[in-house]
């Protein structure tokens, strides 16, 4: 609901400066995702929305954040949790750990849906390796009842830990028509992704 | 707000007869009608609303779908209020991790299985839901509810879940976890203490609902604790959030309890019989909360009941592990050892435990149970990756 | 659904004094060429969402079950008469607990989920996403595997009709007065609602009619009647004034 209101004040602003919309992404390369983090190369035209939960997150979307959505969490150091905090003294998220190894990577974007999105229901599925730009990384779906229109979502994601960084992009979306209709924009992207240095 | 005749005939009832001390209080229950009928414009709006809730509620992706322990929640229900009044009200269970019940107009209760975790008997679990059923029989007006929210507790979920079901467009506080159905401070007495004579009346002591703030309360302190906040003087959030406290509601609840004199089997083993097959769930959704010290204080009270079985141990040692401060790893290492001794070796508790290993520098004993855990479960959905660790 | 979104930003705007509240009111989209075949149409009208009630002086909705009944007699009465009267049927569908039901449910969610979007990131002016800001863009799906839902074997499309009424009360009333005279903007009152159409064969949404400011009053008859033809306006095939 706070995530609405500060879209919805957002986007009121943007009635004023139009410059500060949502983006387009066309298809090529693109080396400035989450300000530079990530580059990867779009086959399609994607939009990139205008609000940002948390330094390290970029959402991309076709129709819709809850119908189609990339999102990106780049460079999140030890010590940071994935997304902006809600209320760090009294409701802290879970963060980043130093010692976190690839399998502990899905249960940390677990526990931050449950505490920062009230997702309570949610599972993690297959979890295998794979590599993100030549570096080690791990592969895994989940599902989850988005809160808000309790609709059940798929997430699909690939996650490496570099520098003691942490690198996430999953592609999620309704388990009815939406998911197997965009994975594979979404998996032909992952191909092409690249982290900086 | 339309006060009940029944709160005045309360004062004014025949002695029903009991067998308590002739020099103790007695708790009186008022005759129970039965197939009330909404009176007021207000009142049929909210039934409606309550109608349609329920509805939505049946169809929700969060209720909990088990005859067993449905069945467990009515059959406490009806041993605490009695059959008479238990009659027609319908219980859902939600899967939602926190501390909660509530009580509709129409006779619809909810229960979360946050609740369920927390409470430690089924005199525990009586108290609470007297004390929603109590509202209910009270016909307690619905109106002056607002919206609240705070971070963490019932209503985050609320604010974040306010989407699920809601009836209708617009008002997010008509949703699916009854947040319209909040009471007055003098309601919630009201219903504190008629929901304290249903307790004393029943098998189960009545001072088992001073009990529940009590370990609310401390729960509360376990985490502001944790989180390096100053103790509170009053409590908001959570359960605290739609039912106002200030310290003293433990405080009165118990000297009425002590004045009843009443006495009875509070069958807390019973409760964790009742909800064993759902307690690993609940345990992992709730260590999944971020809470450290709050979760270890559930933990330490189940433990008090129960003892330390696997179950808690493996719920513990994940808790550590998460957290993942350095020693943390050697704690739940020891941990998951424990609940391995008492008995409980699922594939999770081999798997938590070779991580733990793995991350404490121990890679080849870490490597050991990561290849039991792979034994023991070959189709385990994360047995590629976990292979990586598992040297050829 | 959109249904939070549009409140706040009712609430928004009066209090940011911007001119949301005049400039997006309501809105129409329908996918390019579609125009509904008339004589021998079947419309499954799927549980429609009605709620009447009043606004409390602090702004919150109280729900009225007289107010509510009346309006969701008259509604689908009208409704039925308005697409029946070009000779289609109308069919009313309940969404039940049952393992068979249980399809219509989930798309039922979907539903709300692409209304949301449709309403949020293409009505909404300040958030449109820009691939859906060309002109004949509505391209809006639950995709084709609505045909193997059981409850809608027959029916060639499915109407969401979603409205809710909050009549200011004479305590809102007399804060939007001190309101103003404050500077201070007060809304009282609310009245939106939104009408989608779905092509059963393909899934698409052929049609989607927003309206945060919706006159006609539902409890009556002729308000009802007035309603009906504000949230079908736009619909394909629909001479506008006709019954």
């Amino acid at each position: 609901m706070l995530r609405h209101i500060t879209a919805a004040l957002t986007a009121l602003t943007l009635l004023s400066f139009p410059a500060a919309a949502h983006k387009v992404i066309e298809p090529g390369l693109n080396n400035n995702i989450v300000k530079g983090v990530f580059s990867a190369k779009p086959e399609s035209r994607w939009n990139r929305l205008q609000q940002r939960d948390g330094n390290f997150q970029e959402v991309w979307t076709i129709d819709g954040d809850r119908l189609n959505r990339i999102v990106f969490y780049g460079g999140v150091p030890v010590g940071q949790p994935l997304l902006r905090e809600r209320d760090k003294k009294r409701d802290p998220l879970p963060a980043v750990t130093g010692n976190m190894l690839l399998p502990d990577i899905p249960l940390l974007l677990e526990r931050t849906y449950r505490t920062k999105y009230g997702v309570a229901i949610m599972s993690i599925g297959k979890q295998e390796p794979a590599t993100l730009d030549g570096r080690p990384a791990i592969a895994f779906d989940y599902t989850y009842i988005d809160p808000e229109y309790e609709v059940e979502t798929k997430g699909e994601a690939i996650a490496a830990l570099d520098n003691g960084k942490l690198y996430l992009v999953a592609f999620e979306a309704p388990a009815v028509y939406y998911f197997g209709r965009d994975v594979e924009k979404f998996r032909n992207l992952v191909t092409t992704l690249s982290l900086k240095g | 707000m339309k006060r009940s005749v029944i709160v005045t005939a309360i004062a004014l009832a025949a002695t029903i007869p009991l067998a308590v001390n002739a020099a103790d209080d007695e708790p009186v229950l008022p005759p129970y009608v039965p197939a009330y009928e909404p009176q007021s414009v207000d009142e049929r709006g909210m039934w409606m609303m309550a109608d349609e809730q329920e509805k939505l509620m049946a169809l929700s992706e969060l209720r909990i779908d088990d005859e067993e322990l449905n069945a467990y929640v009515e059959r406490v229900l009806c041993d605490t209020v009695g059959k008479d009044r238990c009659t027609g009200v319908r219980v859902h269970i939600l899967n939602i991790p926190a501390f909660n019940a509530t009580m509709s107009p129409n006779g619809a209760m909810t229960v979360w299985s946050g609740l369920l975790l927390r409470v430690r008997s089924e005199a525990q679990l009586a108290a609470v839901l007297g004390h929603e059923f109590a509202h209910f029989e009270m016909r307690h007006s619905l109106k002056g509810f607002e919206q609240r929210r705070s971070a963490s507790d019932a209503w985050s979920w609320l604010a974040v879940l306010g989407g699920i079901a809601q009836v209708n467009t617009g008002d997010a506080q008509v949703s699916l976890v009854g947040s319209i159905f909040q009471f007055n401070r003098g309601q919630e007495t009201e219903a504190d203490l008629l929901g304290l004579k249903y307790l004393a009346q029943s098998p189960y002591p009545s001072r088992a609902a001073s009990e529940v703030w009590q370990q609310l309360m401390e729960e509360a302190d376990a985490t502001d604790f944790g989180r390096k906040l100053k103790r509170r003087e009053s409590y908001r959030a959570g359960f605290f959030d739609t039912h106002p406290t200030s310290l003293s509601r433990a405080d009165y609840l118990l000297d009425q309890a002590l004045a009843y004199n009443d006495s009875g089997d509070p069958r807390d083993d019973e409760h964790y019989a009742a909800i064993k097959k759902h307690l690993p769930k609940f345990l992992s959704d709730q260590v999944k909360l971020n809470d450290f010290n709050g979760t270890e204080y559930i933990l330490s009270g189940i433990a008090g009941t129960t003892g330390w079985t696997g179950e808690l141990l493996h719920a513990r040692a994940e808790l550590f592990a998460a957290r993942g401060n350095p020693r943390d790893l050697i704690t739940s290492t020891t941990l998951y050892l424990q609940a391995m001794e008492a008995g409980y070796r699922p594939p999770e508790t081999l798997r938590g435990l070779g991580l733990s290993l793995v991350k404490s520098g121990k890679r080849s004993e870490g490597a050991k149970y990561l290849e039991d855990y792979l034994a023991a479960a070959p189709e385990a959905p994360d047995a590629a990756i976990i292979k990586m660790y598992v040297p050829k | 659904m959109f249904r939070r979104l549009i409140s706040h930003l009712l609430v928004l705007s009066a209090a940011l004094a911007l001119p949301f509240a005049a400039a997006a009111q309501e809105k129409t989209g329908s996918k390019d060429g579609f125009t509904l075949q008339q004589g021998s149409v079947r419309i499954a009208l799927l549980e429609p969402r009605i709620i009447v009630g009043e606004q409390s002086t602090g702004g919150l909705f109280e729900p009225n079950a007289d107010w509510t009944a009346q309006a969701r007699e008259n509604l689908e009465r009208e409704l039925t008469n308005a697409l029946g009267g070009v000779g289609n049927e109308v069919v009313r569908l309940n969404l039940n607990v049952t393992p068979e039901a249980d399809s219509l449910r989930r798309y039922n969610y979907l539903f709300g989920a692409v209304a949301g979007s449709v309403v949020e990131y293409q009505f909404f002016p300040g958030n449109r996403l820009p691939t859906k800001k060309q002109e004949k863009s509505f391209e809006w799906s639950v995709g084709p595997g609505l045909r193997d839902v059981a409850a809608l074997e027959g029916f060639d499309y499915v109407l969401m009709i979603r409205t809710k009424d909050a009549y200011g009360s004479t305590g809102r009333k007399a804060l939007q007065i001190v309101g103003l005279l404050a500077g201070v903007g007060v809304t009282s009152g609310e009245h939106v609602g939104m009408a989608g159409l779905v092509d059963v064969k393909t899934g698409d949404l052929v049609w989607l009619n927003a309206d945060l400011q919706m006159g006609g009053d539902p409890r009556t008859p002729e308000g009802a009647a007035k309603r009906v033809s504000q949230l079908l306006e736009g619909f394909p095939g629909m001479e506008p004034g006709k019954p």
